[in-house]
């Protein structure tokens, strides 16, 4: 399990340097190192060596986000000996000037590893800005892999990023921050399949979905339920926003589904209030729904998923698995709320309110009317009004992901109409450095992600 | 029509590195208020639980004389959980789940019926938890009852269900060659040895496992780990602590049981073994076993020579001043029992043919430390006057603490002369690799559950250990050599350091 940071003390300003040039930031860098292995080495020992797992390359366009990457790294130096550049790019302005600092931090006191955290900040105005390759590749260190982080929307399809990516081991986005989602997912998708072959690329996205994958790979886990994977008949998916919103995360939960167990989409219907269906193709032709369903939640961030509903049949037995964030109600019978035959006809809804809603929703919507929407459908795909000018904000806001609490997870499980299982779990909402280190643990070369991203952009270019 | 054959993996467990579920499963754990119950197995489960590794429907039923219900005995985990967690502070969400999916069964250990009235309990949770009838069986007892718990598993009936049932043992196992080989067959009547696990906790160690991984997974160090190369290879596991709360046992075991038998001659066996064909239960404990078996005996007349028995005097540890052992609590004040172990011996095949090992392992030392030193021959020819200081090469894996490995070589001193001195390339885990360390019960117990004894030692793997601590015990019950002594907060008796000097040589300190 990755680590989860949480203490963040401020670095030292070591060295800082206005209309500098790159040859000035390796010489101030090498003064430092040189300081560093002086001060560290006794009187008759010789300096230990600088450990250094890794360089994180942040890329940023405004101080926030710049922000946001000062303290992503410091939060990782205390357990992480590393080098950061962070590069804030003001491009729009027309001089070319380059200001840089150097800060340095030591590991905690009660530490006996020794080494220090350098971080190198580059504020870069004008051209130079589109050479991110060129201003970066000198101060890496040799043997130490490379992570490329875009704050926001990386400018996928442009020369600059595929520079940048041939000096990165990895590129590592967070997708429920693009400013255009549906765009820059394609982008991110096409990147995946086309860069070099030793490019990682990793999306904290993916990392706060592992819960949920976790869960619904658990329950076909044991062998007498594996077969229950032939027999997935409906699946719902609720994600947080309005009618409209950002259907990355429940894409990619959707994608990770379809391209593990071979499902095909064919096509999709919007319905009403927000409700989504995309049709699968299983093997030996069989079809198979999948409700997407956007819900208002006001403690959660926009486009996270907060349930999925996966029912079916496998041998005469019915089998019904919900997994649902932060159950605010009672639970609370269906057969309390609303007609009875509802939860046989539309097994996805479960028992919960939630399940019940869509359930009433799935029934009451009118495909033939839909299906001849077109312009509804690309509303649906887009999560764009039809005729309404796009809006290029971000869809999740910083402090919406910086709550510092705990969450659960409730796991339902109903097999053969026995009393329902219910399973608690803890989900951590993870700060950024915690979500980076568990994506770099794994080296940030996920093919299961990959083949999910793919699957996931199929999917939207298919709504 | 006969049903469609069960996917043989499932698809939606790829890449999540966390997985390690299988089927659910319930877990008994006998002697569940007891002192490794409350200090490691619950602390545990709640950890795993914390981690979402535990899969839903996972239950654990606590059996032990004590008259507790249920309430009572989630009041006693939640006091050891919140005592003893390596996790702090606990959290509550996770707390009150783990705190549901525990049950309690007051069983005497001698009564049938009380076995019985265990396995409704468990029956009635297999069915409403869905667990498929799947048990493993925790003795967090001593040794003297597995006989009695194992029968009465059996005749109450609770080893029939159509699941696995595995049972999990702690050390000693056995206190001789001979009570080992009753204990197998105890075990054996009722369980298949697959499903026995006798668990070593050391072998949990992430970095006891990596000793494998750097020898076999890398191509540099594989061809210069024989004895062409190597000189020798020390195995140092002290602990700082007395004996505590533990005299009573102490007194019967001594180090030489209690340390070498096990821990020690595992790491010896890992240390020497020939790469297996892949890093599966049966290639990897069938390497290991070759390694006991080919330690050379320890003849009686060598016992003297070859061996160092201690034991600790007053002293100070860590800046507080101890007591001896003999003033410990439960030990006799005449007590001839070692808290040291020294011994030298080899590996008597192709590859170690002449190098020693050296092993010592010892409470009250200076820290707590574990450490395996390898020792590099000096190259055949001295090309460099102030070369002769020079150390020879080493590589050093660290079990702990700061779990690592470091290669030390000779350098060039920066100056306008020739000077070499030795440096040292240090690889620590803390900071090399992003993730956290489990704590080896956690990893050992859900190995249990997953039903992988690659990390669990095999009954004969028990038995070759035996085959050669048997005859130094023997000797050492004779007093051969004569018991030492060494202050505490000392790296042992000074026979310790004659034994490794006899050879030319000097113990590394850790």
């Amino acid at each position: 399990m990755a680590q989860t940071v949480t203490s963040v003390p401020v670095p030292d300003i070591a060295w800082h340097g206005e209309a500098v040039t790159i040859g000035d930031v390796l010489g101030a860098l090498s003064g430092i190192r040189r300081k560093f292995a002086h001060a560290e080495a006794g009187e008759d020992e010789h300096p230990r060596a600088r450990n250094c797992v890794m360089t994180l390359v942040a890329v940023a366009t405004n101080s926030a986000d710049e922000a946001r990457a000062q303290h992503a790294s410091v939060a990782i130096a205390a357990h992480h000996p590393h080098m950061a550049i962070i590069v804030c790019e003001e491009v729009s302005v027309r001089e070319g000037r380059i200001d840089a600092t150097i800060a340095t931090h030591p590991l905690s006191p009660s530490s006996t590893v020794h080494a220090e955290c350098e971080v190198v900040g580059l504020h870069v105005q004008g051209a130079a800005g589109e050479h991110l390759a060129a201003l970066v590749d000198p101060l890496l260190l040799s043997g130490v892999p490379v992570y490329l982080w875009w704050l926001d929307s990386p400018p996928f399809g442009t020369r600059e990023l595929l520079d940048a990516t041939r000096i990165c081991d990895a590129l590592v986005v967070d997708s429920a921050r693009f400013d255009r989602p549906y765009q820059s997912f394609l982008g991110l998708a096409d990147l995946a399949l086309s860069a070099h072959n030793h490019l990682g690329v990793a999306d904290f996205q993916w990392a706060r979905l592992e819960p949920w994958r976790e869960a619904v790979a658990e329950f076909f886990e044991p062998k007498d339920r594996r077969d229950y994977m032939k027999g997935i008949a409906e699946v719902g998916v609720d994600y947080v926003g309005d009618a409209r919103g950002n259907r990355i995360a429940a894409s990619l939960l959707v994608g990770w589904l379809a391209s593990a167990l071979g499902w095909k989409v064919k096509r999709a219907v919007g319905g009403k209030g927000g409700v989504l269906v995309a049709h699968f193709e299983l093997e030996g032709g069989r079809q198979l729904e999948v409700a997407f369903r956007s819900v208002p939640k006001t403690d959660l961030a926009q486009g996270e998923v907060s349930a999925i509903r996966i029912s079916g049949a496998s041998a005469g037995r019915t089998f019904q698995l919900t997994v649902q964030r932060d159950p605010e109600r009672h639970h609370r019978l269906t057969s309390d709320v609303g007609p009875s035959e509802l939860k046989y006809r539309h097994r996805a809804g479960g028992d919960d309110d939630a399940g019940l809603e869509v359930a009433l929703r799935t029934a009451t919507r009118d495909h033939e009317v839909l299906q001849r929407n077109r312009e509804t459908l690309t509303h649906m795909a887009t999560g764009d009004l039809p005729g309404d000018e796009q809006r290029h904000s971000s869809t999740v806001l910083p402090r919406e992901r910086r709550r510092g609490e705990n969450h659960v997870l409730l796991t339902m499980i109903d097999i053969g109409g026995a009393e329902t299982l219910r399973h608690v779990q803890q989900v951590d909402i993870e700060d950024e450095a915690t979500l980076l280190l568990k994506l770099l643990s794994t080296g940030a070369n996920d093919t299961v992600y990959t083949r999910s991203l793919t699957a996931a952009a199929e999917l939207m270019r298919a709504l | 029509m006969s049903s469609p054959r069960p996917l043989d993996h499932n698809p939606l467990a790829e890449g999540l590195i966390d997985f390690k579920v299988r089927d659910p499963s319930l877990m008994v754990i006998f002697g569940a208020t007891g002192d490794l119950s409350g200090r490691k197995l619950l602390p545990a489960i709640y950890n795993l639980m914390k981690q979402r590794l535990l899969p839903a429907g996972f239950a654990v039923v606590g059996a032990a004389i004590d008259d507790l219900d249920d309430a009572g005995f989630r009041k006693h985990a939640s006091d050891v959980v919140t005592k003893f967690s390596r996790t702090q502070p606990l959290d509550p969400q996770v707390l009150q789940a783990f705190l549901q999916s525990l049950f309690y069964v007051r069983v005497d250990f001698s009564k049938l019926e009380d076995f019985r009235s265990l396995e409704r309990k468990v029956e009635e949770l297999d069915r409403t938890r869905h667990l498929g009838g799947n048990r493993v069986y925790y003795c967090a007892t001593p040794p003297p009852t597995y006989e009695t718990i194992v029968e009465q598993l059996r005749d109450g009936g609770l080893t029939k269900s159509k699941g696995f049932h595995r049972i999990v043992i702690e050390k000693p196992f056995g206190s001789d060659l001979t009570s080992a080989r009753e204990l197998t067959q105890i075990l054996q009547r009722v369980f298949h040895e697959d499903s026995v696990f006798r668990i070593d906790h050391y072998l949990g160690k992430e970095t006891v496992q990596n000793i494998l991984a750097f020898r076999f997974a890398n191509a540099i160090f594989e061809p210069v780990w024989n004895a062409n190369l190597i000189d020798s290879v020390q195995i140092t596991a002290a602990e700082e602590i007395g004996v505590e709360l533990r005299g009573g046992y102490y007194e019967k075991a001594g180090a030489l049981r209690d340390i070498v038998q096990n821990h020690a001659l595992q790491l010896v066996a890992l240390v020497a073994m020939e790469p297996p064909t892949s890093f599966e239960a049966t290639a990897v404990r069938d390497e290991k076993v070759k390694v006991l078996r080919a330690i050379r005996p320890i003849q009686d007349g060598e016992v003297a020579t070859s061996t160092v028995r201690g034991q600790y005097k007053k002293g100070w540890v860590l800046g507080e001043e101890v007591v001896g052992y003999r003033e410990e609590h439960a030990v006799s004040p005449g007590s001839l029992t070692e808290t040291f172990a020294g011994i030298r011996m080899f590996v008597d095949n192709w590859r170690w043919s002449g190098v020693p090992f050296y092993i010592r392992v010892g409470k009250r030392m200076p820290k707590r430390v574990t450490e395996i030193h390898i020792r590099f021959k000096r190259p055949p020819h001295n090309t460099f006057a102030s070369a002769r200081d020079l150390d020879p090469n080493a590589i050093t894996l660290r079990i702990q603490p700061e779990e690592g490995i470091s290669l030390r070589f000779g350098a060039k001193v920066p100056s306008a002369g020739l000077r070499l001195r030795n440096v040292s390339m240090d690889f620590t885990y803390m900071s090399s690799f992003l993730v956290e360390t489990p704590e080896a019960y956690e990893r050992l117990l859900l190995d249990c559950m997953i039903g992988d004894p690659t990390l669990f030692t095999r009954a004969d793997e028990v038995e070759a250990a035996w085959t050669f601590i048997d005859p130094i015990e023997a000797a050492w019950r004779d007093d051969r050599p004569p018991l030492a002594s060494y202050p505490s907060g000392t790296w042992g008796p000074p026979e310790a350091d004659k034994l490794v000097q006899a050879d030319g040589r000097e113990w590394h300190r850790p």
